[in-house]
């Protein structure tokens, strides 16, 4: 029962993990159509801001998130303006193609800066909690959900509350009526791309003190990504919460479980998960903004 | 300038025939060229006049480009050549903001356009989108609420779980919340059964009387269409190929063998 209970304490911090993971990413596909091939990028320049902040500045990750998500919040701007804006009206194909471009150019960039070495980033935030002689909670994994379950409130009100909330809901659901009742498309597809890049990299941030930080991480983050995204549909923020604890759980249980082939395996969970998603309920366990399968516009 | 609802203007010496050949229209679309795409033109010479306080309908087959009229009026596409008056005003190839805000011209569109997961109420709101006045749009999705009771009864109901026909409400409702001087509406009837679309040429018509709105709608439905209306306009291959007084184009031998069956 312990050995049970402490998968379940691992899938959940997992799940955080996940949580503030996916957000990003799903958003941008729900409301813009975007499927960000270079996701896991942008969360490894995340992580690796905050390797840096935290090499040269002596800062701790969790206090960098403000910084790395205005950072990636106006690289985000900037490339929406000047290279996702031309691409969006084409077919999903095209966007595809584009953020797959940047995913390798990043990598690569990132690889000239700083090799290809494997980096670890450090937190005071560390160890683990006992709860009992065989149960513990790991306390950074533990202080990344509470963070995801912050982002994950404060978004979903800004979505709900807000008139520029309220824009990026209109012009997901409805492209064209948004635009005749005035809402100016380019403008709210800027403010998404830069509000999802920064989440991304403070994803990265948080990332950073519990997986290596190294210029190749990406393309399996993204994978999960979107995985989480198929099952909790797209730009659903409460369906984020549930795909990211669904897939946390899976793997947890799958490393308690199944010997020695643990981390493979998670990632071939994610494709199992995604590839049913897909096949089986294109609009998500949740209900998103739109199907799966939805065209772009 | 112009006095509106048929009334006449004062000092004007010459012999008056009808309200049309008299006041400045509200919309006048003058010889209009447009397409989606460089060097092939839809409309190829359109010219529609509405004048305040009127409902006029334009028919016409399938693909003849009259949801294409539309949408270079309100600065959806370039229009390549031929003006867009507004009160006199030059608004041709204004951006849809503008056409809302400096030209007071809301859209109903063809194809459905209720922003499906969010509520009436939250659809109607987004119909003021460009006003931050609080108190006003509260003011004014009352006043649709009264136009609309129905609307009322759903205000906390996901748009798209409604029915087609309240669907086309809100849409209108929504369109009114602006208090535009013009709507356009393209198929206002399209989907709809025929006791619905009763419904709806009914509310046009009572909007048209109680509150002065000017409708230029589009309609497939001719006759009823056309029943409803003040005057009429045919578009055939992107031009207007007939255009007079409602009655005149039902009664019209050619107009009725086209379009209204016989
Ligand atoms: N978005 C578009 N892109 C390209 N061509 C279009 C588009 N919409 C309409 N057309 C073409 O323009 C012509 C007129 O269409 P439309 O104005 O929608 O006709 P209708 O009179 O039925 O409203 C048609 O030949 C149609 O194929
Ligand atoms: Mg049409």
């Amino acid at each position: 029962m312990s050995t049970f209970s402490q998968a379940l304490i691992n899938g959940i911090a997992l799940g955080g993990m996940y949580l503030i993971l996916v957000l990003g990413f799903s958003i941008i596909w729900g409301v813009m159509g975007v499927i960000n091939l270079a996701h896991g990028e942008f969360v490894m320049v995340g992580a690796y801001l905050a390797w840096v902040a935290n090499e040269w500045l002596g800062s701790d990750p969790f206090l960098v998130v403000l910084p790395v998500f205005f950072i990636l919040a106006a690289f985000g701007f900037v490339l929406q303006r000047i290279l996702v804006n031309r691409v969006i009206d084409r077919p999903h194909l095209v966007s595809l193609l584009v953020m797959f471009g940047v995913s390798i150019i990043l990598q690569n960039a990132m690889k000239l800066i700083f090799s290809a070495d494997f980096r670890r980033n450090d937190t005071v935030l560390d160890g683990a909690w006992s709860l009992s002689e065989r149960v513990s909670i790991p306390v950074t994994k533990f202080m990344v959900l509470l963070v995801a379950l912050a982002v994950l409130v404060a978004l979903h009100q800004f979505l709900q509350r807000t008139r520029t909330g309220k824009s990026i809901r209109a012009a997901a659901q409805n492209r064209e009526a948004a635009r005749i009742v005035g809402i100016d498309i380019n403008k709210v597809y800027a403010i998404t791309f830069a509000l999802c890049l920064g989440m991304t990299g403070v994803a990265g941030a948080l990332i950073s003190p519990i997986l290596s930080v190294q210029p190749f991480q990406g393309p399996p983050l993204t994978l999960k990504a979107f995985a989480i995204t198929a099952m909790s549909g797209l730009g659903s923020v409460k369906g984020a919460l549930g795909g990211a604890m669904v897939l946390g759980i899976i793997e947890a249980m799958l490393a308690l479980y199944v010997d020695k082939i643990g981390t493979n395996l998670a990632v071939v969970a994610s494709f199992v998960i995604l590839v049913a998603a897909l096949v089986l309920r294109p609009q998500g366990l949740f209900g998103g903004l739109r199907p799966v399968d939805a065209t772009a516009s | 300038m112009t006095t509106g609802n048929g009334q006449q203007r004062s000092g004007t010496a010459q012999v008056i025939t009808r309200t049309s050949d008299r006041v400045r229209p509200l919309l006048e679309v003058q010889d209009i060229y447009a397409g989606y795409y460089v060097g092939q033109d839809v409309l190829k010479g359109v010219t529609i006049k509405v004048h305040e306080g009127e409902i006029v309908c334009v028919i016409g087959p399938n693909g003849a480009g009259k949801s294409t009229v539309f949408k270079a009026v309100y600065g959806i596409i370039p229009v390549r050549s031929g003006r867009v008056l507004c009160d006199g005003r030059d608004i041709t190839n204004i951006p849809p903001q503008q056409a809302l805000q400096t030209a007071g011209i809301t859209i109903v569109p063809q194809l459905r356009s209720v922003f499906a997961q969010m509520t009436v109420h939250e659809n109607l709101e987004l119909g003021m989108f460009l006003s931050r006045d609080k108190d006003r749009i509260r003011e004014r999705i009352e006043y649709v609420y009264d136009l609309f009771p129905r609307l009322k009864e759903r205000s906390k109901q996901e748009a798209g779980t409604m029915s087609g026909g309240e669907q086309r409400m809100l849409e209108i409702g929504r369109s009114l919340m602006w208090e535009p001087r013009l709507v356009l509406m393209d198929e206002p009837s399209a989907g709809l059964a025929p006791i619905i679309t009763k419904q709806i040429f009914e509310a046009i018509r009572r909007l048209n009387a109680e509150i002065g709105l000017t409708v230029l709608m589009i309609e497939q439905n001719a006759r009823q269409g056309l029943e409803a209306s003040d005057r009429g306009y045919v578009i055939e291959v992107g031009r207007q190929t007939y255009e007079g007084r409602a009655e005149e184009l039902l009664a019209d031998d050619n107009v009725r063998r086209a379009f209204l069956g016989g």
